[in-house]
């Protein structure tokens, strides 16, 4: 479903690499956590899966188009919810969701019956004829996640998406990213909860200074380690 | 007072962006650059524009001086100084008092409410003293040197230039506190700030409507007695201005002659702008603080049933006018947009339509206007498709379309819409507000000329059709230098270069493929200046549409 290979990305100081030669793949039905330490580089992952950043060298695949060649077909591929979902504030929550709806050119009545469905389970329908200006972080937070699902995602990415939302929403989330991936669909989600990612991701990769240093299931990380602990311990112990 | 000074640096900092800059130095170069070219090129590219505003200066003093009234020159620098910064004063001072984000960081700190408000009306203090810089020391130079001043006048000159801004400041600021507090405005701020704006320019015109007027009635009682009077008493001008400016009296007596007399006017103008400022504290400390702690107040729509829910959900749109709907929505709902962007094409008409309709026209006047039109249609023509142009360029909205959606672009840069919907949609919504303008001056034209048909279709066409070339210029430059790291609506649109780019480029070309279809059409024939400036805006707008969309999702990705 996603295929990185050796990608690298540097900034404004050559010198320095935020990502340096990074390869993974996301594989159907899976839910794959990205975790790292502030700073580590998993923000700038995600902003060139998602084509808000150009990647300096390697190929980014996405269900299998090639999101540097067929930029257009390879954004139809998936959805994105940023940590910080920063949206259009003199636009009302409804015309928000049209707009998703018409840009993913969602059919009427799939978008009527999807956009009613979230909107209950984020319970936001009665703000969604409200100015998004006038929404807490957390609603703000709900609707761009509405609006990232209502086409139904391939690939379904989110950047820290447990922050800011409450703990009703945060379950519900968990449950919906494991029903998308039960579907044959694919989820990759970026978090600082290690009990998060322990608990619902199928696989899980650790990034450090721009390079992945662990890859794979719970159980393999575990195996590599040389130890039974929580993900925590071992976050700490790999990244120290 | 050393909160209030390190108040005043971060605030003065967060508008002019200092720390960046010496961040990207170090750090990022390619943002370093961009930074530090506009700053050199801007104040080079207006060296021209500002030397034309000295020669204006010197010649209204060579002017005043053959009429004996050099006194009233320093007063009328003071009021064109004062009536800018009030223009430009409304929109500094809603934007750091109630549009500027640090204010919720600032007061769950233990800071006196009065320096904060100090504090930020030093920080618009300061932008004034550099625009008061170039617009009113000229005139204290020009007098000075005129009149073969000495030593104390430089040192009266430089107290008055600090006081200009102050009093109409203060006054403004306290003013738009007490009405932004006001509970019958909840809800409202964005269209306060609106009515706001479009006041301060009604403002000016009414006091240049008054001034025709007043100019009129002289001209109509007794010129030669009016002539007179001016050449006996050197200050029976002056007299009649500080009547309605009284300020401007304190500031003339000060420095018109050097006497001990002045150091008394000069304390008393001091004074009058403490107490101005010791004003808007005391409304700060009253009113301000107590109208943000009471909370962001935006108005709140309905609640939607499920049927209305789905009928607003209702009909698919395109890709084009699903972007072009956002577009249009952002710049019609968020104020700064629409003041910038939008309200060139209702001010420009109605200030034309004002001031035209103080002018007497007799019958004769109207016939010969007529006869003119008739005889060369043409150059009628052509005037008005420049002017249709102007707007096209002047709205600028194109060359801020990315840059006005600032943190929040990821949306449409993420989104899989083509180039070609986002080019078609963006720019649609530039030539829908230049309909806008186009429509105005129209119904303004038709009181005066009756035009035909023919000519209502040639200039809307090739008025629209001429723009396209400017209008996808500016999309083009906002594709290449998108400004969307600011934290205030008003920097997407007054800190952008693509603006004054799009404007200067933009203006130079349409100035001189007219020009030259122009005289082609009206020496050699018409249809061939038409066709000759068809062909070419329409060869400009395909270039410049194939360049975007060759190069717009590459450049999408990076933004940042």
């Amino acid at each position: 479903m996603l295929k990185l290979e050796q990608v690298s990305k540097t900034y404004g100081n050559k010198s320095e690499k935020a990502v340096d030669n990074i390869s993974f793949q996301v594989y159907p039905g899976e839910i794959f956590g990205f975790v790292g330490p502030n700073g580590a580089g998993k923000t700038t992952t995600i902003k060139m899966i998602v084509s808000l950043l150009a990647p300096n060298s390697g190929k980014i695949i996405i269900n299998g188009i090639d999101n540097q060649k067929n930029i257009l077909e390879a954004k139809k591929q998936f959805s994105y919810v940023p940590d910080n979902p920063e949206l259009f504030e003199k636009i009302k929550g409804i015309e928000y969701l049209k707009f998703m709806a018409d840009v993913y050119e969602v059919p009427v009545a799939e978008r009527q019956q999807l956009i009613e469905k979230y909107l209950a389970v984020f319970e936001i329908k009665e703000a969604v004829n409200d100015p998004i200006g006038s929404y807490s972080h957390g609603m703000k937070q709900k609707l761009a996640l509405v609006g990232a699902l209502i086409h139904d995602p391939q690939l379904f990415v989110l950047d820290e998406p447990m922050v800011g939302l409450d703990p009703k929403a945060s379950f519900e989330l968990k449950k919906i990213m494991r029903e998308h991936c039960d579907r044959g669909r694919s989820v990759f989600f970026s978090t600082h909860v290690l009990d998060v990612a322990e608990k619902i991701c199928d696989r899980i990769a650790i990034i450090k200074k721009g390079k992945i240093i662990e890859v794979g299931t719970m159980a393999e990380i575990r195996e590599k380690a040389g130890s039974q602990e929580s993900l925590e311990n071992i976050f700490l112990e790999l990244t120290e | 007072m050393k909160e209030i000074m390190a108040l005043t640096k971060l605030f003065i900092n967060e508008s002019w962006g200092f720390s960046k800059f010496l961040y990207n130095r170090t750090n990022n170069k390619k943002a370093f650059y961009k930074q530090l070219v506009p700053m050199i090129i801007v104040p080079i590219a207006l060296i021209p524009a500002f030397f034309m505003y000295v020669s204006f200066y010197i010649a209204l003093y060579a002017g005043l001086r053959m009429i004996n009234q050099t006194s009233v020159f320093l007063s009328v620098g003071y009021i064109l100084t004062i009536a800018l910064i009030i223009i430009f004063g409304i929109m500094y001072i809603l934007s750091e008092f109630y549009f500027s984000k640090n204010i919720e960081e600032l007061i769950p700190l233990p800071i006196l409410s009065r320096n904060i408000i100090i504090s930020k009306f030093l920080s618009i203090l300061v932008s004034e003293y550099v625009f008061t810089a170039l617009i009113f020391v000229p005139a204290l130079i020009i007098y000075g040197v005129g009149e073969g001043m000495g030593f104390v006048y430089a040192c009266l000159s430089i107290l008055m230039f600090l006081t200009v801004p102050v009093l109409p400041l203060a006054l403004l600021t306290a003013l738009i506190m007490l009405i932004m507090q006001s509970a019958s405005i909840k809800g409202r701020q964005d269209m306060l700030r609106i009515i706001f704006a479009f006041l301060g320019i009604a403002l000016i015109m009414s006091v240049q409507v008054w001034f025709g007027n007043h100019m009129g009635n002289a001209n109509n009682v007794d010129f030669q007695n009016l002539m007179n009077n001016l050449l006996k008493n050197n200050e029976s001008l002056l007299n009649t201005i500080g009547y309605f400016v009284p300020t401007s009296l304190l500031l003339a007596w000060t420095l018109n002659k050097i006497t001990l007399m002045s150091l008394a006017w000069a304390a008393s103008s001091v004074a009058i702008n403490i107490i101005a400022f010791a004003l808007m504290v005391l409304v700060g400390k009253r009113f301000y603080i107590k109208s943000i702690v009471r909370g962001k107040i935006i108005k709140k729509g309905k609640r939607l049933s499920q049927i209305e829910t789905q009928k607003a959900l209702g009909k698919k749109s395109h890709g084009v006018m699903a972007i072009f709907s956002m577009d249009l929505r952002l710049l019609l709902r968020t104020p700064i947009y629409f003041f910038n962007n939008v309200s060139v094409v209702i001010i420009v008409p109605a200030c034309l339509l004002i001031s035209l309709s103080f002018i007497k026209l007799t019958p004769e006047d109207f016939n010969s206007i007529r006869n003119f039109y008739t005889e060369m249609p043409i150059l009628v023509n052509f005037i008005l498709i420049a002017f249709f142009i102007f707007f096209g360029a002047t709205t600028a909205t194109t060359a801020t379309t990315f840059s006005r959606e600032g943190k929040a672009s990821w949306l449409t840069r993420m989104i899989p819409i083509s180039s070609k919907d986002q080019i078609i949609g963006r720019t649609s919504v530039a030539v829908i507000i230049e309909s806008l303008g186009i429509v105005f001056t129209l119904i303004g034209v038709s009181f005066y000329i009756p035009l035909t048909l023919l000519s209502l279709v040639l200039t809307v066409i090739l008025g629209i059709l001429g723009s396209l070339p400017i209008l996808l210029f500016g999309l083009f430059m906002d594709m290449n230098h998108p400004l969307l790291d600011w934290d205030n609506p008003q920097k997407a649109v007054k800190n952008n270069m693509n603006v004054v780019t799009t404007l200067f480029v933009g203006m130079a070309y349409i100035g001189l493929l007219l020009a030259v279809s122009g005289l082609l059409g009206y020496f050699i024939n018409p249809w061939l200046g038409y066709g000759l400036f068809s062909v070419i805006s329409g060869i400009m707008t395909v270039v410049f549409y194939k360049i975007i969309d060759k190069r717009l999702a590459v450049k999408l990705l990076n933004f940042e």
